[in-house]
């Protein structure tokens, strides 16, 4: 049924070399292969090795090393974050019993979307780190939207983003107090609206994932291993992503547009989805962009934690494609929504 | 999980210690974020080397063991060698005057208030490009009290007699970089693109856009080690 799913490069390569090696057929085939494999990762690395003449040309040229700092740079930052993520994620498969978050989660979504959207100001961290935690909770059964909620206001209510949006606007606690109630109505309206209307059969990948069984240091490790590598991945997408357009559309076109008022919205909110700036350092740039309306300012801050090309790269990794088509322009009309219910209401 | 997942976690971890160990990382992320980097490494290395080790000691009873069907997601976890390759053979440099020239520039008045005056001494006073452009915004430079201060940055382009320096305000990594830029004028010969120097001079009052240095001395030097302010 996975068969052609997945359209990776490197799909081919890994699955004829297992079955040249061993009799395991379609079950192994689906995970990353044994002895073969390490041999093709030594491969990929002196492949890369005898290339590196190559590469240093390459970065001779300005707009290639800028492109590879970025990329570099966007990697790098998340990996403590999604360590953090990846760890508390494998911590609950590891030690929670499986049927105890439902039991002990409020039942009624009225009740729970709400609870689990607040419920992310107890996680200090950007957002990388919650993606892999959220669908550990709709693996472990709990309800979608809930998860959602907690998924989306996380990476921008915690107290380590709020203080430094304290910092970046300094004298303007009305600023940090705006983007904690957009974000937060934004998170739970989002959730709602799955409650009633998404299609959770969507999750499926999510709901899908594989439980390792055994003693419960195994279970961690195992977990761990397995949804770093995946949550990995995808990072480098979206941080491959974030470069190129770094690298390919100059800031300036978008400062164009700074002036006008739901266009200058907009185009904060564009900017917010292909900067993919870390949301621990969101707020600093929005500060620095002074040409733009505080209530534009506020709609980067809100958009960018929830809905970025690095972010939504995580997100098709952790619960699918499909999913993530149908969430982002969700979550991307609701943010914009919020910001502007809330920037004109106190900004 | 199998021997080339725990090989390639290996890697990255090992990636990332050496990165901190080296100081090469703050080439791409702010330096406070070392201790946290070299700890995600540590994680990251025992992780993989667990993994390793017992893919490789049950690798021939992986018939019987492995029956599951896997998130069929995980091939995607190959894509972490790119990151990796370009990291162990060529580590791509600090961001320089491309991005200068395209991205938005930090706003100098964000945060600036009425600063206190400098004390003109015997040396001259080292300082952020970011101070240097807020104390040439409040009252028009009043705060130099015409004493020499010392600027280091990047050469970011020539202009007729003068070049621009500039230097990169990072708040988490290179992704959030805005560029600070000083035009430099005086200075006898123009650096070479791209080049790291330290500049001593005076604040010249009238540089319109950008704030202006009147140069007396200009040296070349190598990139600091923290190239981002």
């Amino acid at each position: 049924m996975s068969g052609g799913r997945n359209g990776y490069m490197l799909r081919r390569m890994v699955v004829k070399g297992v079955n040249g090696a061993t009799s395991v057929g379609r079950a192994q085939s689906e995970g990353l292969p044994g002895l073969p494999g390490v041999a093709a990762v030594a491969v990929v690395v002196v492949a890369a090795a005898v290339l590196r003449p190559v590469l240093e040309r390459l970065l001779d040229r300005p707009a290639v090393a800028h492109w590879a700092t970025v990329f570099v740079a966007i990697a790098v930052q998340a990996m403590p974050f999604l360590v953090l993520g990846v760890t508390i994620s494998a911590a609950v498969a590891a030690l929670v019993p499986a049927g105890f978050l439902p039991r002990v989660l409020p039942r009624r979504p009225a009740l729970a979307v709400p609870v689990a959207a607040a419920a992310g100001a107890a996680l200090p961290g950007c957002e990388c780190g919650s993606v892999p935690i959220a669908g550990r909770l709709v693996a472990r059964g709990a309800l979608p939207g809930a998860a959602l909620a907690f998924l989306l206001s996380a990476p921008a209510i915690n107290p380590v983003v709020l203080t430094a949006t304290a910092v970046a606007f300094p004298g303007r606690p009305e600023v940090v107090v705006a983007r904690l109630l957009a974000s937060l109505l934004a998170a739970t309206v989002v959730g709602l609206i799955w409650v009633r209307t998404g299609r959770d059969e969507l999750l499926a990948r999510a709901r899908r994932r594989r439980e390792e069984d055994g003693p419960r240091l195994a279970v961690l490790v195992a977990t761990a291993q397995r949804d770093l590598l995946q949550a990995g991945g995808f990072l480098v997408v979206g941080a491959a992503t974030a470069a190129t357009l770094q690298t390919v559309v100059p800031r300036s076109v978008l400062d164009a547009v700074a002036g006008a008022g739901p266009l200058a919205f907009l185009a904060m909110a564009g900017l917010a989805v292909v900067l993919a700036i870390c949301s621990e350092a969101d707020a600093f740039v929005a500060a620095s962009l002074t040409q733009f309306s505080l209530s534009a300012r506020l709609a980067f801050m809100v958009v960018g934690p929830m809905v970025d090309v690095k972010l939504v790269a995580l997100q098709a990794g952790t619960f699918g494609r499909a999913f993530a088509l149908r969430f982002a322009p969700l979550t991307l009309a609701v943010a914009l929504a919020s910001s502007a219910v809330v920037g004109w209401w106190l900004l | 999980m199998t021997a080339a997942g725990g090989l390639i976690s290996l890697l990255v971890g090992t990636v990332l210690l050496r990165l901190t160990l080296t100081g090469t990382y703050g080439r791409y992320v702010r330096l406070g974020m070392g201790p946290w980097l070299a700890i995600a490494g540590v994680a990251v290395i025992v992780v993989g080397l667990v993994t390793l080790l017992q893919a490789l000691r049950h690798a021939h009873q992986e018939d019987a063991h492995d029956h599951h069907r896997h998130g069929g997601n995980e091939r995607v976890g190959w894509l972490l060698l790119a990151p990796i390759a370009a990291l162990l053979l060529v580590a791509p440099p600090t961001l320089g005057s491309y991005g200068v020239d395209r991205g938005a520039t930090v706003d100098i008045r964000a945060g600036a208030g009425v600063l206190d005056p400098l004390v003109a001494g015997a040396e001259p006073t080292p300082m952020t490009l970011l101070e240097f452009g807020q104390r040439a915004f409040d009252r028009d430079g009043a705060s130099f009290g015409g004493a020499a201060v010392q600027l280091t940055g990047f050469v970011a382009g020539a202009e007729e007699g003068a070049f621009r320096l500039a230097r990169y305000q990072i708040a988490c990594c290179a992704a959030d970089a805005a560029p600070v830029v000083v035009r430099v004028v005086g200075g006898r010969r123009v650096p070479a693109r791209d080049r790291w120097v330290t500049v001593t001079g005076e604040f010249r009052p009238g540089g319109g856009e950008l704030p202006e240095l009147a140069a007396t001395n200009v040296v070349e030097i190598p990139a600091p080690e923290d190239p981002y302010e």
